[in-house]
């Protein structure tokens, strides 16, 4: 009921972007984006990919799993150009909730503002890298 | 002239004392800067005497190694997980087989004589190592087209008349340079630049536009310029004769479409418009020292334990077998992405380890596609360069600089890294195919229905690299990056990844060539 509300609120938000489409759920773009790594049952791979089931960044405070995949960290890539607030809320409440974990909803506000919080900011890609 | 030093004699005794690279150091100290590139291996005086280095990873930064060492005494053992040499220098050819950690069983379909490089592809000029080492083992190179005005440039993101539209570079170049030429040549002529340039500049600047801009000396208009194409080719005779010249797009048009984001006054440190290849693939370059030090490589070992104490390192490996082995030396010069070294059981200090976790791998996406027949040369006129796009996952289509004229040809369907790689990669490999023509036909509608067959390789899902390469962070850099340039007790890292050439192979032999000279300092000095 709660991760409903959620959605609501973050359609809501998401209207004023020009772009918008149909919202995809999170557990689509938990498998779009994530799932690559972290597989599909999010156990990841071993040696290589943490898994996320029962991991205590994925149940403990949302925004600091927010800030995790917007930044990167270790092995993982920044997602902060490619996931906007209302797609990144919809994949982390999956993954909170998803296998077991126990993860409290994280609000589309959350994320806003581990975003704004984030201290990388976004450098110009170039065209082509090596 | 006797007793004089010239600045020529000069550099020829440094030279004669500390060899090449001695010299270039004298040369750069004294404002004749070559650049960061280090141009020649250290010279390893006095030798090794037989001292043993274990080196973990038989890509070029261990290969370096090995060789280097080998040459000046030292005994060498290399560790290496695959089955052939070259670490990410890698080429895919008919039967080359690569499994992914998602279980992705691929077998390379090309036919025989065509290849991509899913790893290192292109060789600026001024890599002056990676040429060194093609030199000195005799790998035949050939020019790799980073630039090319006929290729397209294909944006769908922008709006305006251009957007996913394909056009070719030079249309884009001549008409936004023209337009921006014309506009600050007529600010300028008229006196409103005044402030930053005296009357005697003035002139001079308006002249510079008008080359710059390819305008009219008169009116100081852009009404286009041959450059950027006909509508009718010139020809033969009154008829096509002097051809039909071909109108330019207006400014609004260019700078609504997006395209101009390919424009630059120089192109980027690292993306120059001369660079090389290796004929045949770039894993010519792995063969070739494979052929020198080849016998010193253990195949299909794959690291699991690395300790060492005041005496020297042991590092503990499972064989093509399974058989736990170990092997032990005096130094270890360890060359294994630190995106795998940190699932190994390492002894290290605190720092050192925690130094590790400084640093993040890039998920890169390659694909190959083989087409019938090579359309973008006969169709569209285009031999080799790139189609700069803004399509989600693709990156760059690239044409390939080899084989013109031939019949078939591969070509890169896409090239891409960070978050849209990782989505891609999610795809099955004939999935991965699917969205990467989808894309090409965008801009080429001869591309589905001459596609044959695919190779993909993700960096990331790939097991002993776990990443295209090192993405170091400012923060990484000061905190993280210079703790690992130093060694760990007996353990010296080298790669790519401890280089500010990040990705490229001149990192990974410069790397080496660094701390092989610390490395045999410290054995001189013992």
């Amino acid at each position: 009921m709660l991760r409903n509300t959620i959605f609501a609120t973050l359609v809501l938000t998401a209207a004023a972007s020009p772009v918008w489409a149909a919202p995809q759920s999170g557990q689509t773009l938990y498998a779009d984006n994530c799932s690559a790594c972290h597989q599909v049952t999010g156990k990841g791979v071993k040696g290589a990919f943490p898994t996320l089931v029962g991991a205590p960044i994925v149940q403990g405070d949302g925004k600091l799993m927010a800030g995790v995949v917007l930044n990167g960290r270790a092995g993982m890539p920044a997602f902060k150009d490619d996931l906007s607030d209302a797609d990144l809320t919809g994949i982390l409440n999956y993954v909170r909730g998803a296998w077991g974990n126990k993860g409290k909803p994280v609000s589309f506000a959350d994320v806003a503002s581990a975003r704004a919080q984030s201290n990388a900011k976004a450098k110009a890609r170039g065209l082509q890298a090596h | 002239m006797d007793g004089v030093l010239t600045r020529r004699r000069f550099f020829e005794s440094l030279a004669a004392y500390g060899g090449v690279s001695l010299a270039m150091a004298g040369m750069d100290a004294l404002g004749y800067g070559f650049g960061s590139a280090q141009a020649a291996p250290p010279t390893l005086e006095g030798g090794g005497k037989g001292t043993k280095v274990v080196v973990l990873g038989a890509g070029l930064a261990g290969l370096t190694a090995a060789y280097e060492l080998t040459k000046h005494g030292y005994e060498v053992q290399v560790l290496e997980a695959r089955e052939f040499a070259g670490g990410r220098c890698q080429t895919a050819r008919n039967g080359f087989r690569h499994v992914d950690l998602n279980g992705n069983d691929q077998t390379c379909q090309f036919d025989e004589g065509l290849y991509i490089n899913h790893g290192p592809w292109r060789i600026p000029y001024h890599h002056r190592s990676t040429l060194h080492y093609t030199k000195l083992l005799g790998v035949p190179l050939e020019s790799f087209v980073n630039d090319n005005d006929a290729a397209y440039v294909y944006f769908e993101k922008g709006d305006g008349p251009l957007k996913g539209k394909p056009v070719r570079k030079g249309e884009i170049a001549a008409d936004a340079r023209g337009h921006a030429a014309e506009l600050i040549a007529k600010v300028a002529a008229k006196g409103g630049l005044d402030s930053a340039l005296t009357a005697e500049d003035r002139d001079l600047f308006v002249a510079y536009m008008v080359n710059e801009g390819r305008l009219s000396a008169t009116d100081l208009a852009y009404t286009g310029t041959e450059g950027r194409g006909f509508d009718v080719q010139p020809g033969a005779g009154v008829s096509p004769g002097p051809g039909k010249p071909s109108t330019p797009r207006s400014l609004a048009d260019v700078l609504h479409s997006g395209a101009w984001q390919t424009l630059t006054s120089v192109t980027g440190y690292e993306q120059q418009r001369t660079m090389l290849q290796p004929i045949g693939g770039m894993d010519q370059i792995a063969k070739a020292f494979e052929r020198k030090v080849g016998g010193l490589i253990r195949y299909s070992c794959v690291v699991e334990t690395i300790r060492q104490d005041a005496k020297g390192v042991k590092i503990g490996y499972r064989d093509a077998l399974g058989q736990k082995t170990e092997v032990a030396a005096d130094y270890c010069i360890c060359t294994i992405p630190l995106s795998v070294l940190r699932g190994i059981d390492l002894q290290a200090s605190k720092p050192f380890k925690a130094a590790m976790e400084g640093v993040a791998y890039a998920p890169v996406n390659k694909i190959g596609l083989q087409m019938k027949r090579r359309f973008w040369e006969e169709d569209h006129f285009i031999y080799g360069g790139h189609v700069y796009n803004d399509m989600p996952g693709v990156g760059t289509i690239s044409l390939p600089s080899s084989g013109w004229q031939s019949q078939k040809g591969v070509l890169l369907g896409y090239y891409s890294f960070g978050a849209e790689a990782a989505k891609i990669s999610a795809k099955s490999p004939a999935d991965r195919a699917a969205f990467a023509v989808a894309a090409g036909q965008k801009v080429f509608p001869e591309y589905a229905e001459n596609y044959e067959n695919a190779f993909s390789f993700c960096w990331h899902l790939a097991e002993h690299n776990l990443g295209g390469w090192a993405e170091w962070s400012e923060d990484g850099r000061k905190t993280a990056y210079p703790v690992l340039c130093e060694p760990d007790g007996r353990l010296y890292l080298a790669g790519e990844h401890l280089s500010y050439l990040g990705g490229w192979q001149a990192g990974a032999i410069e790397s080496a060539w660094q701390q092989i000279g610390k490395l045999h300092a410290r054995v001189r000095a013992a």
